[in-house]
C-alpha cells in the first residue's frame, strides 16, 4: 500500500520542483516519490525522530541568540531530496563560475587595481566608499591568485516561470557546507533505499577541496606544505559547528585568536612544543573583530599585527579583507554590468529586478509601489530588516518609507519573487514549501562548484523567510551525474521486492 | 597540538575520572552505612567529603550533614565545581573545543553521556535507587575512556588525556585511603572493604590476598601495587610514560622530572615502614607532590594564555594621555 | 620654512606587559605644500619597524614587542620644508556641490562618522550662519570656519576623548581635536566635503624673528594639533586651523587626513598583561630657515645643528 503523503497535494499557482501539474511529477522526480510513497507516515516520522536524535548526539547544532543564553538549535532536514538534473546544473554552474570570477576580478580591480569599472563609469566610486564592507585597511594588500573570494556562497532562487536566478551574494564567511555534507550523510543513513541506482553527485570531497584551495593561496615562503589553520571566534558562535567540521575534514588545526601571535609580521600558534608558523589562516570572523590594532580596538577575538603580516606578504588571509564591499545588495545591482565589462559576456544567471533608491525616479516609483515590492538592508545577513510589502502592515510600510528617505543608500527594493516551492513533510503528509539554494564555489587558480549545495526551506506556511536563525530548515540537495549519452538522468525504477526494507512496507 | 587543547583535553580527562571516581567512593558510603546509626553515618559522610576535598565548602553551605544533602551536593548541585554534573558538563565543554582533533565516536560519547545525565531525574534517582544512577555514571564514564581508547590515534592529545585521568587518579586513590585509614576510630574489616570498593579494588585485591585484611597488606595493595591499575604507583607511572612521550628528547620536562621522583620513591617503599611512621603526614606529602606535577604540565605546556587580555591605546591631541 | 620635528611618546606600564603592536602616523606627508627632506623612526626597547602607505596616503610606521617590558619609547623625527600655503580666489557657487562628478570623488568626506555625528543643534546652527553668508562656497567655509571660533573656547580638561560635537557645541569648551571635528560637521551638515587634519604646529609667531636670531631659537614644545580642510570645486582643499582661527600656513606640518580622527590618530595599539599606562607625548619643533618664497641652500651651520640632533 503506497501512503498517501501527496493525496492532497497542491502547488497552488506556485513554481513547484517535484510536480508539474498536480498528480504529475516532473520526470526526474518520478521514481523518487514512488520509492518515498512506500514508506507509511509512521516509517517517516521515526526516521525523522532518529534524525533528530543523530543530529543532537553528534552536536549538529547551531546557536539561537536573542534569548537568555543561547540555546543550541538542531537544523531540521526535511527527509524528501531536492533534485537537479544534470543539465540544469551544467547551465547553474556555468553561471556561477562566471558570476564569482567577476567578483573576484572586481575586489582585486579595487583594491590592488587601477578601479577600472569606477574610471570606466560602471560603478559610481561612491556607491563603493559608502559601502560598509568597503575595507580601507586592505589596501594595497594582494591575494594570490586574486582569489579574494576563496570560498563563496552564492544564493538562488527559482521564479515563478523556473528561471534560476541570484537573490544574492555571501562573499565574506558564508555558512552551510557543513550542513550539506551532514545532510547527505544523514539521508545515507536514513533512507538508503531512496539512493539506489541513482547517480547522485559525491559531496564528501569538500575538504578535499577546500584544503587544495588554501594551499595554493599560501605565500611563496610557505614551501610545499603550508601550514593552515581554521580561526574561529570561539564556542559560543553560532556556526561554530561548522568550524569544527572545516578543521576536522581538512586535518588542520581549530584556533581562536589567543592561540596565534605575531611576532616580526609573522604568525605563530601556540603549540606545546612552542611556537608554529602558520602560513593561511581560513578565518571565520567578521573583518570588523579581527586585528584589533587595525580595526575595532575592544575586540579580544582577533590577532593582533596580524594585518601588518598579511601586508607583509608572510600569511594569506582567507577569505580576503574587504570582500564585504561586493555582497553590498547596492553593488549586487551591478553585477550584470559588470560582468558585461570585464568578461564581455552576458550574465548567464541573471539578478532579480533591483532597484537603487538614492535615484529620485526610482525612489518616486518604488515609493508608490511599496506594497508590491521586498525592501531590504543593504549589509544584514540572516535575513533580518527585509520587508515583505504584500506581507506588511500599514505601520511597517510606513516606517519603511521613513527609512528610505532618511537613508536612501542603506537600502534596495526588489520585485517580489515568487519563489518555487518543494514537497515537505508535514506531521503525516506533504506540503508546499518556498525553498531556495545555496552552492558553494572555491576559487584558486581554477574556479570548482560544488555539486548541489544548501537547500534551505521556509518551514512556516507561505513563509518565504529561509534563514536557520528564524526557523527554516534544509533538504538534502542531488545533482544528478550525466548518462553516458549526456541525456538527462533520471532516478531509476527499481523493483519493490528487490529493495531492503521492503519488509516493512504495511499492506 | 596546539596549547590551548592540550590544556582542554588534561582537564577533559581530569573531570571524566573524578565524575566516575566521585560517583563510586558515593555507591560505596551509601550502602556502607545503611547497618549503622546516624552518629555512624554523620562520620562516615563527613569523612566521604574530605575524601573529595569539599569539605569545607559543604560546610559553607549550611546544610545539614545527611546522606541527601551530601548525595545532592555532590551530584547535583550546579554551584558545586566538584559536583558529577559540573565535571561531566566541564568535561564536555571541554571536549567539544577540541572535538576536530577527537574521533566524532568520542565526541559522540561525551557528547550523549552528558544529554542522559541532563534528563534524568537526578533527585529522584539519589533519593530512590542510587546504586542504579552511580553504576550509570560509572559505565558512561568508563565507557567514554574505553572509545577514546579504541578510536584515538596515540598522539599528544591522547598522551594529555590520559595524563589527567592518571594524575586525578593518583590523587583520588591517595586521598582515600588517607582519609579512611585515618579518620576511621579503628578501621576494622568492614571499613578496609569499604576503602578497596571506593577504589574498585576489592575483588583485585582478593585475588592477590586472598582474605587477609592486614592494614599493611591493603595499604601496600592500594599505594604501591605495580599489577593493580588503581593504585597510585600505577597510575603515576603511567602519567611518567604520557610524560616521557610527551617530552622533545632533550632533556626531561620538569614534570617529567617530578613525577619521576615520585614515581621511584613509590616503588621502593616499603609498606611496614610507612605504617610504623607518619603515615598520614606520607599521604599529605605524595597527594602535594602529585598536585606539583600538574602545575608543573600547566607552566610546561599550556603557555597560559589567559593573560592576553588586551587594551587599547590611543592619543589625542591636546587632550594628552588616554 | 624648515622645520626639524621630533616626536616622542613615552609609555610606563604599571605592570611588566608582553606583547604589544602598535601603529604610528608621525611622519610629515609629501604633497604639494611639503617636502619631505628626512624622516627616521625608532622604537625602545629595540625592534623592526615596517611602515607603508595607507589609504588616506599617510605613512604608517608599524612595530610590535613580544618579549616582556615596562616601558616603551617611540621617537619619530622628521625635516620638513613647507611652502606658503595659496588661498581660493574667485568665486565658486553652491550649486557646483552638487555636480555628480564632485559628489562622486568627494561623497567619503560628506557622510557622517564616529566622531562627526552631528545632530540638528550643529546642522541648525550651521544652516544660520550660511543662511547670513552670500552664495559663495569659500565665503561659507569661512563663516563656519569663525562660526568654531565664536562657539567654542579652548580649555583643556572640559571633553572627553571623542567627545560628540553636539555635546561639544552645547558645553562651549574643547581641545584642538573638537575644534577639528566640529568644524567638518559643520560643513559637512551644509553639503560642503571636509576633512579632519592631523599635524603639528610650529607655534612661534613668524613675524618675530629673521636670520640673525636663528640660533637663539629655542624649540618649542607641543602636542600633535588638529585642524580641517574644506573641498572647494574646481580648486582643491582649503585648510583652516579653527583652534586658532587662521588659515593654514607654513607653521602648520600635515601628516595626514581622513574623515575623522579615527582614520589618522598618531598612535593606536593594544598591549597585553598590565592594566594601565602612563603615557606622556610630547613633540618638540625646531625652526631651521625662514618662512621663504624660494628655496635657498641651507648654511653650514644649520646642517651641523641637523647632526646633533641625532
Amino acid at each position: 500500500m503506497a501512503s498517501d503523503l501527496f493525496n492532497e497535494y497542491e502547488t497552488e499557482g506556485f513554481f513547484d520542483e517535484v510536480f508539474e501539474a498536480a498528480g504529475t511529477p516532473r520526470p526526474h522526480y518520478s521514481a523518487l516519490l514512488k520509492r518515498l510513497s512506500y514508506f507509511s507516515a509512521e516509517e517517516l516520522a521515526r526516521r525523522e525522530r532518529r534524525r533528530d536524535a543523530d543530529f543532537r548526539n553528534q552536536g549538529i547544532t547551531f546557536t539561537v541568540y536573542g534569548e537568555e543564553e543561547g540555546i543550541e538549535r538542531t537544523f531540521p532536514m526535511d527527509l524528501m531530496p531536492r533534485v537537479i538534473t544534470a543539465d540544469e546544473w551544467s547551465h547553474i554552474e556555468a553561471g556561477l563560475e562566471q558570476r564569482v570570477t567577476v567578483l573576484n576580478r572586481f575586489l582585486d580591480d579595487l583594491y590592488v587595481g587601477e578601479r577600472a569599472a569606477v574610471r570606466d563609469g560602471i560603478i559610481p566610486w561612491w556607491v563603493v566608499t559608502s559601502s560598509d564592507g568597503f575595507s580601507r585597511e586592505a589596501f594595497g594588500i594582494p591575494m594570490p591568485l586574486g582569489a579574494r573570494c576563496l570560498v563563496a556562497g552564492i544564493d538562488l532562487v527559482r521564479d515563478g516561470a523556473g528561471v534560476y536566478r541570484v537573490l544574492e551574494d555571501n562573499l565574506r564567511s558564508p555558512s552551510g557546507i557543513s550542513y550539506v555534507v551532514e545532510n547527505r550523510v544523514a539521508m545515507t543513513r536514513l533512507l538508503p533505499q531512496m539512493f539506489a541506482d541513482t547517480p547522485v553527485r559525491p559531496v564528501d570531497h569538500y575538504g578535499r577541496s577546500l584544503l587544495g584551495a588554501l594551499n595554493r593561496v599560501a605565500p611563496p615562503s610557505a614551501g610545499d606544505d603550508p601550514t593552515v589553520v581554521v580561526l574561529t571566534p570561539g564556542v559560543f558562535n553560532s556556526a561554530y559547528f561548522e568550524h569544527v567540521f572545516l578543521a576536522a575534514h581538512m586535518g588542520v588545526e581549530l584556533v581562536e585568536g589567543r592561540d596565534l601571535v605575531v611576532d616580526d609580521q609573522v604568525v605563530y600558534m601556540r603549540t606545546t612544543k612552542g611556537l608554529k608558523r602558520v602560513d593561511v589562516v581560513y578565518r571565520r570572523i567578521d573583518d570588523a573583530f579581527l586585528d584589533p590594532v587595525v580595526f575595532r580596538p575592544d575586540s579580544s577575538l582577533g590577532v593582533p599585527g596580524l594585518m601588518s603580516a598579511a601586508r607583509s606578504g608572510s600569511v594569506t588571509i582567507v577569505n580576503a579583507v574587504g570582500n564585504g564591499v561586493a555582497d553590498d545588495k547596492a553593488v549586487y545591482a551591478y553585477v550584470p554590468a559588470l560582468t558585461r565589462y570585464y568578461l564581455d559576456e552576458e550574465p548567464i544567471l541573471p539578478n532579480v529586478e533591483t532597484y537603487l533608491l538614492w535615484d529620485p525616479d526610482q525612489q518616486a516609483s518604488v515609493l508608490n509601489r511599496l506594497d508590491q515590492l521586498v525592501i531590504k538592508p543593504v549589509a544584514e545577513a540572516g535575513g533580518y530588516g527585509i520587508t515583505i510589502g504584500p506581507a506588511a502592515s500599514d505601520e511597517e510600510l510606513a516606517k519603511c518609507r521613513e527609512d528610505i528617505i532618511a537613508n536612501p543608500r542603506n537600502w534596495i527594493a526588489q520585485e517580489l519573487v515568487s519563489l518555487s516551492r518543494h514537497p515537505t513533510l508535514i506531521d503525516d503528509h506533504a506540503e508546499g514549501r518556498h525553498i531556495d539554494l545555496r552552492p558553494f564555489v572555491l576559487t584558486s587558480d581554477v574556479v570548482e562548484v560544488i555539486p548541489g549545495g544548501l537547500t534551505r526551506v521556509a518551514m512556516k506556511k507561505g513563509s518565504l523567510v529561509v534563514n536557520s536563525s528564524q526557523g527554516g530548515g534544509s533538504k538534502d540537495t542531488w545533482v544528478l551525474a550525466p548518462t553516458r549519452e549526456g541525456v538527462e538522468s533520471e532516478v531509476s525504477e527499481v523493483a519493490s521486492d528487490v529493495w531492503p526494507g521492503a519488509a516493512e512496507v504495511s499492506a | 597540538m596546539l596549547a590551548r587543547d592540550a590544556e582542554n583535553l588534561f582537564w577533559a580527562g581530569r573531570y571524566l575520572e573524578r565524575a566516575e571516581d566521585t560517583a563510586r567512593l558515593l555507591d560505596v558510603t551509601y550502602h556502607g552505612l545503611l547497618e549503622t546509626n546516624a552518629a555512624e553515618q554523620r562520620v562516615a559522610w563527613r569523612s566521604a567529603l574530605e575524601a573529595v576535598g569539599l569539605r569545607d565548602a559543604f560546610e559553607a553551605t549550611g546544610r545539614a550533614l545527611t546522606a541527601g544533602n551530601v548525595s545532592e551536593f555532590l551530584v547535583r548541585d550546579e554551584e558545586n565545581p566538584g559536583s558529577i554534573i559540573s565535571a561531566v558538563e566541564a568535561a564536555r565543554e571541554n571536549v567539544r573545543t577540541v572535538r576536530e582533533s577527537l574521533s566524532t565516536e568520542c565526541w559522540e560519547a561525551i557528547n550523549s553521556f552528558c544529554l542522559s545525565i541532563r534528563s534524568r531525574n537526578l533527585e529522584v534517582e539519589i533519593e530512590q535507587q542510587p546504586h542504579e544512577l552511580y553504576g550509570f555514571i560509572r559505565r558512561q564514564c568508563q565507557t567514554v575512556a574505553g572509545v577514546a581508547s579504541e578510536t584515538l590515534a596515540r598522539d599528544d592529545g591522547w598522551r594529555f588525556l590520559r595524563l589527567g585521568w592518571h594524575l586525578e587518579r593518583a590523587e583520588w586513590t591517595c586521598r582515600i585511603l588517607r582519609v579512611r585509614q585515618v579518620h576511621l576510630e579503628a578501621p576494622g574489616f568492614h571499613e578496609w572493604v569499604g576503602t578497596l570498593r571506593s577504589a574498585s579494588a576489592l575483588e583485585a585485591y582478593r585475588r592477590n590476598s586472598r582474605g587477609s585484611m592486614d592494614p599493611a597488606d591493603v595499604i601496600e595493595f592500594l599505594l604501591l601495587s605495580d599489577s593493580f591499575p588503581r593504585s597510585v604507583f600505577f597510575a603515576i607511572r603511567s602519567a611518567e610514560t604520557s610524560l616521557r612521550e610527551l617530552g622533545t628528547g632533550e632533556e626531561p620536562s620538569q614534570p617529567l622530572r617530578l613525577v619521576g621522583r615520585l614515581r621511584a620513591e613509590l616503588e621502593f617503599a616499603d609498606p611496614r615502614e610507612l605504617l610504623s611512621g607518619d603515615f598520614e603526614g606520607e599521604l599529605i606529602r605524595i597527594e602535594r607532590a602529585i598536585r606539583g606535577v600538574c602545575s608543573a604540565v600547566g607552566v610546561r605546556y599550556f603557555i597560559n594564555i589567559h593573560d592576553v587580555d588586551l587594551h587599547m591605546l590611543q592619543l589625542f591631541p591636546g587632550a594628552g594621555v588616554e | 620654512m624648515r622645520l626639524d620635528i621630533r616626536y616622542r611618546s613615552t609609555f610606563i606600564y604599571d605592570d611588566v606587559v608582553t606583547e604589544s603592536q602598535n601603529e604610528l602616523r608621525a611622519c610629515p606627508i609629501a604633497d604639494e605644500r611639503q617636502d619631505l627632506v628626512r624622516y627616521r623612526v625608532s622604537v625602545l626597547p629595540s625592534t623592526k619597524v615596517s611602515s607603508y602607505t595607507d589609504y588616506w596616503g599617510t605613512r604608517v610606521d608599524t612595530f610590535g614587542h613580544r618579549n616582556p617590558h615596562v616601558g616603551l619609547e617611540v621617537l619619530a623625527e622628521a625635516t620638513v620644508d613647507t611652502k606658503p600655503r595659496l588661498q581660493p580666489t574667485g568665486a565658486c557657487r553652491p550649486d557646483a556641490l552638487l555636480a555628480p562628478e564632485f559628489l562622486d570623488l568627494h561623497g567619503e568626506y560628506l557622510e557622517r562618522t564616529p566622531h562627526c555625528d552631528w545632530g540638528t543643534a550643529v546642522a541648525d546652527l550651521a544652516a544660520e550662519q550660511v543662511r547670513n553668508t552670500g552664495p559663495d562656497v569659500v565665503s561659507r567655509i569661512l563663516a563656519l570656519h569663525r562660526l568654531v571660533g565664536t562657539s567654542v573656547e579652548y580649555r583643556k580638561g572640559f571633553t572627553e576623548v571623542g567627545e560628540p560635537v553636539d555635546e561639544v557645541l552645547a558645553l562651549g569648551y574643547g581641545v584642538c581635536q573638537d575644534f577639528a571635528h566640529l568644524a567638518v560637521s559643520f560643513c559637512r551638515s551644509q553639503g560642503i566635503p571636509a576633512r579632519y587634519v592631523s599635524g603639528y604646529l610650529f607655534t612661534r609667531d613668524e613675524t618675530v624673528l629673521d636670520e640673525a636670531e636663528l640660533d637663539d631659537d629655542e624649540p618649542v614644545r607641543v602636542q600633535t594639533h588638529a585642524w580641517f580642510e574644506a573641498a572647494v570645486p574646481g580648486w582643491g582643499w582649503f585648510g583652516l586651523d579653527p583652534t586658532n582661527q587662521q588659515a593654514v600656513g607654513q607653521r602648520h606640518v600635515k601628516i595626514g587626513h581622513g574623515r575623522d580622527y579615527d582614520d589618522v590618530q598618531p598612535l593606536r595599539g593594544v598591549f597585553s598583561g598590565a592594566a594601565g599606562a602612563m603615557v606622556t607625548p610630547d613633540v618638540e619643533i625646531r625652526r631651521l630657515a625662514m618662512a621663504e618664497v624660494g628655496s635657498p641652500a641651507l648654511p653650514g651651520r644649520l646642517l651641523q645643528q641637523h647632526q646633533q640632533q641625532q
